[in-house]
């Protein structure tokens, strides 16, 4: 049981929970508590070791059920398509197994008709697996497929693709291809009993079919969420196709929160520095070298402060939704945030941010500042707007793709916010190669940065992010 | 250090009983996890929104157990000298003046300094003793010698560097002091940790802890919660008022009643006389039940669907 306990740990990891060697130890604990006898207390009380947070226990719970499903495999003479249903209601099958045993021993008695003229199929009829399945022997058959299943390394599945390849492989294991030859063997004869042989390998085949679905649930399902994440978070976000965008919502709040936890914990400088051994001593002179007051060197204290700029125009229509949805997480974290939205003329979009939801607030903030790009204009609202405010505790943080269409880029105004901010920081969504072609203005806009990067999917945008709050702090 | 033996808490089905004795109704994954802490010795950080009982549930373990209940309140600011320990600094100068004053017996027949100074160490140093040592919660609870409910109550309220100070206690139950050395428990107490997920609880301290969350009860549950606690409303009523609650968590509520709110109603109910909710009563009382201005509006507004629907379920049944 302990190493079925560990084995569910594994399932957990793979379904995001993080579970450490210490937590697997107190899980141990509490099984030797509870005991197994109570299904529900072991639940609970596993979910109370494992599960940390309330998003968290649904999660595990979903799992439990799905890891510990005691459901046997059923082997009753049902017809195959029903068997979805009887799983679930496993009490009406155990009825409709005591209806047909009448019919079963007929069948049964079918085939050893059969079977005395065909010694292939008679040797057949006496393996442990047709014996089970002759005498529908429903434990000892579930045994036998987990049995199966351990052997071929189905706990090993990653892929949808594999469900055939593994379903395939637990059959032989099992001992099915003995059903097989004697199928064949039967249609050749052109016996009556074939129907019924048939019949029972089908009604196999069904039920490993679903055990595979079933582990394929538990083990791969979080692997590949993983492995999706993964991908999206690496694919230019221009290329993303619509229907993974409310995945990738989903990504950036996580990306914000994993963020946030790093970074909100403030780290509470102490007033008081450490002593100022000159000034103490000078101040002390009048008081013929007494030192009655002591001086200590101030602990600057930075507040940190962020203007954020970001272009809505048509030539970055796919990212800027990216752009203002980071934004939007942005504002979350960090206290002082100002942002700003662009294309023709320029505003400040703070109030949209703190006052609507995500998807409400960038809706608003492209109907209001779309349209087509003029960095020139843009830059002179910028610095009606805000260029008093800017100073060297100031990061400036501009969202564009620096085409300007051919208007004047008016860089004068971007120097002077360069020579007065702590530091200003482009982000780019073209690659690099593409700076400085047509009508972009990035090469000229970049000697007027502190720090210029392509960023055009989410492991970039959370890389420069992290440095950004890091040299903020 | 050694552990108390508590026939109270002997298996989950005892616990429930327990706890009814003393008006805490509880669910059984409550009682698993009293359980499990008192069987792991683990502590237990409890969340959930306000007013669904965690400190009570500290509370009626301490009764339940008959032991010391030791309550320590978390806020802004809180640092180890209240919550740990501290010096008694006046004492400590009133010991150093009379330690002056013996000085010259102490020393008698030293000559020069170094033999002084010798001499001087010879005597025990009480300066940093336990008898100089103000205990504070925390400490307390390490000191109780039949064992003690500590509470740490909206540990999320702390900064998160008394977290960390938590640790030691929380996986060892003892307490490091530089200038004594470790305090181990006497006997282990049981801890409750009780937070309102004003802010994320660092997965070290979660890591320590078994993890209980409180949501609001089911019908049933909180019907019986009423019943012991205010036994006196009669059973049609206490059906309508546990269901109007139940609706009205339904709906958009800056905050949402919680049993404590339901509680007090059915005692304001009950000091009015009522045995049947209408419309007018319910809009008389309904700042028992909500505490904020806005919220009372929306309730206000919805309140003619709110009781109709109830009281069409009630035809229907």
């Amino acid at each position: 049981m302990q190493s079925n306990l560990v084995d569910f740990i594994q399932v957990l990891r793979s379904h995001d929970i993080r579970v450490s060697p210490a937590e697997t130890l107190d899980a141990i604990g509490v099984t030797t508590t509870l005991g197994y006898s109570d299904r529900n207390l072991l639940r609970d009380g596993l979910a109370m070791t494992l599960a940390k947070t309330p998003a968290e226990e649904v999660i595990f719970l979903d799992c439990f059920d799905r890891f510990f499903q005691q459901d046997l495999a059923n082997f009753s003479s049902e017809e195959v398509p029903n068997k979805q249903d009887e799983s679930k209601d496993a009490d009406q099958a155990d009825n409709a197994a005591v209806q047909s045993e009448n019919f079963f021993t007929s069948q049964i008695s079918t085939l050893e008709m059969a079977a005395k003229s065909d010694p292939s199929l008679k040797s057949l009829l006496h393996t442990p697996l047709m014996e089970n399945l002759l005498n529908n022997n429903r434990p000892e058959l579930t045994l036998a497929i987990n049995a199966a299943a351990q052997s071929v390394d189905l706990q090993k599945i990653q892929m949808f693709t594999q469900k055939g390849q593994f379903t395939r492989r637990i059959l032989d294991a099992m001992g099915e291809e003995q059903i097989r030859n004697a199928v064949i063997a039967l249609e050749r004869a052109e016996n009556p009993a074939l129907a019924v042989l048939q019949r029972f390998r089908d009604i196999l085949r069904q039920q490993v079919r679903d055990y595979v679905e079933r582990e394929y649930l538990l083990h791969a399902e979080g692997k590949n969420q993983q492995f999706m994440d993964d991908i999206l978070s690496k694919t230019r976000l221009n290329n993303l196709e619509h229907i993974y965008l409310h995945k990738v919502h989903e990504l950036i709040r996580k990306m914000a929160k994993k963020l946030a936890s790093r970074h909100a914990h403030k780290r509470r400088h102490l007033k008081r520095g450490q002593l100022n051994m000159a000034k103490t001593l000078r101040k002390g002179i009048p008081n013929d070298g007494v030192m009655f007051n002591t001086y200590w060197r101030q602990v600057k204290k930075e507040k940190p402060q962020i203007l954020a700029v970001c272009d809505v125009s048509g030539s970055v229509a796919a990212y800027s939704k990216f752009l203002l949805l980071f934004l939007y997480s942005l504002q979350d974290i960090l206290p002082k945030v100002r942002s700003f939205a662009f294309s023709s003329h320029l505003g400040e979009v703070s109030t949209y941010f703190d006052d609507y939801p995500v998807e409400k607030a960038i809706e608003l903030v492209n109907w209001k500042y779309g349209g087509a790009t003029d960095y020139g204009n843009s830059l002179m609202d910028l610095s009606k707007l805000a260029l008093d405010d800017i100073n060297s505790n100031t990061t400036v943080i501009i969202l564009g793709d620096a085409r300007n269409n051919n208007g004047d880029p008016k860089l004068d105004i971007l120097q002077s916010i360069f020579q007065r901010a702590r530091q200003v920081i482009w982000l780019n969504p073209e690659s690099r190669r593409a700076w400085g072609s047509g009508d972009s203005e990035m090469l000229r806009y970049q000697s007027a940065c502190h720090f210029s990067a392509e960023c055009n999917n989410l492991k970039q945008l959370e890389r420069i992010v992290d440095q950004l709050l890091k040299s903020t702090r | 250090m050694h552990t108390q033996h508590f026939p109270q808490l002997e298996s989950v089905e005892l616990i429930e009983q327990g706890f009814e004795a003393f008006g805490y109704i509880c669910s059984r994954k409550i009682a698993t996890a009293v359980f499990l802490a008192f069987q792991l010795r683990k502590p237990v950080l409890i969340e959930g929104p306000p007013g669904v009982g965690k400190t009570e549930l500290a509370k009626t373990i301490a009764q339940l157990l008959d032991t010391p209940l030791i309550r320590l309140q978390c806020y802004e600011g809180l640092d180890e000298a209240k919550a740990l320990y501290e010096w008694k600094y006046g004492k400590q100068l009133l010991y150093t003046q009379v330690l002056k004053e013996k000085l010259g017996d102490l020393l008698q027949g030293a000559i020069g300094l170094a033999e002084s100074v010798e001499k001087l160490h010879q005597f025990g140093d009480i300066f940093y003793s336990e008898e100089f040592l103000e205990p504070r919660p925390l400490l307390k609870a390490m000191q109780q010698d039949k064992g003690a409910i500590l509470l740490i109550d909206e540990v999320d309220k702390s900064d998160y560097e008394f977290e960390s100070l938590l640790l030691e206690i929380l996986s060892d139950y003892q307490i490091s002091i530089p200038e004594i050395g470790t305090v181990k428990a006497r006997t282990t107490p049981m801890v409750f940790l009780t937070s309102n997920n004003t802010r994320d609880i660092s997965d070290a301290l979660k890591r320590r802890c078994l993890h209980l969350y409180i949501p609001f009860p089911t019908v049933e549950l909180e019907e019986r919660i009423i019943r012991t606690r205010v036994p006196n409303v009669t059973e049609a009523l206490r059906h309508q008022l546990v269901e109007f609650v139940h609706s009205l968590r339904q709906l958009d509520l800056k905050k949402a009643p919680a049993i404590s709110e339901t509680i007090d109603w059915a005692r304001s109910l009950l000091l009015l006389h009522a045995d049947q909710l209408d419309a007018e009563l319910v809009r008389s009382t309904l700042n028992v039940l909500l505490k904020y201005e806005e919220d009372i509006e929306t309730a206000d507004s919805e309140l003619r669907s709110l009781l109709s629907t109830r009281s069409s379920d009630k035809r229907t049944t």
